[in-house]
């Protein structure tokens, strides 16, 4: 899968592009993880992904913990509706700060 | 007007996970075209996913090619998906709730595939038919 890696006022902004399921989660995952070894904030922008599965899910928890581990900033932007609806179902929403995109989610680092 | 045959949609795939992601757009096509709205689509993409990656990953134990048939139709007021395959038995309806107020450390990694299934269909039915699963999923269109 399409996977843009950039960096943005200080933040490695990810941004994955169509689907996220089993067989691309990994791809996701190889692309996400290490980028907390850079020592800045993480922001993933969702804005241009328009399905996660439950594979993916498991990616941004691993991430989740990675940044919790080394006190790196995690945030995520611009979901779609079907994305947000696998969030709500499986309780992802609270353990993630998420903001509606990514201006609003670099203003909030910014402020952090 | 009533149909002597409702629409349906017939798909073989190899238990492969690179599957998946080719009856996608086939699935989206089947629903786009008899107006069942992209929210079907997603709840019977997504429930796919999540069954078939399972089936896929750990139904299999000769390490062989093996065909898992679905099926999905549209009459009257639901969408039906069935999946049949010969993995080993797995009843996903006797699957645990998971506990979905754990924080961040208390989490479990996987375990969510089935529940989102569940979230996303309106009924879930499995039975156990000459050494095949066979899974039935309904979802409720709203028109």
């Amino acid at each position: 899968m399409e996977i843009h890696k950039e960096t943005i006022e200080g933040t490695m902004v990810l941004t994955p592009v169509g689907r996220v399921d089993s067989n691309s989660a990994r791809e996701v995952e190889d692309a996400l993880l290490p980028l907390f070894d850079a020592g800045q904030p993480v922001l993933v922008d969702f804005g241009q992904l328009n399905y996660i599965s439950s594979a993916g899910l498991r990616v941004l928890l691993l991430a989740a913990r990675r940044s919790k581990a080394t006190g790196l900033p995690l945030s995520l932007a611009g979901m779609s509706k079907p994305v947000d609806e696998v969030f709500k179902i499986s309780g992802f929403a609270k353990l993630f700060q998420i903001h509606a995109d990514r201006a609003e989610a670099l203003a909030a680092q910014g402020k952090a | 007007m009533s149909r002597l045959h409702p629409p349906a949609l017939r798909l073989s795939i190899a238990n492969d996970l690179a599957e998946i992601g080719r009856i996608a757009p086939v699935i989206e096509e089947f629903c786009a075209e008899h107006g069942l709205g992209e929210e079907v689509a997603h709840a019977v993409n997504l429930s796919l996913d999540e069954l078939l990656t399972n089936t896929i990953s750990y139904g299999f134990e000769d390490g062989g090619q093996h065909a898992i048939d679905i099926a999905l139709e549209a009459a009257g007021d639901r969408a039906t998906v069935t999946i049949r395959d010969d993995a080993v038995a797995f009843d996903p309806t006797e699957a645990g709730d998971p506990d979905l107020d754990l924080d961040l450390d208390d989490r479990p990694i996987g375990g969510l595939g089935i529940h989102i299934v569940r979230a996303m269909m309106d009924e879930v039915r499995y039975a156990r038919i000459d050494g095949h699963n066979q899974l039935t999923l309904t979802k409720l269109i709203a028109r």
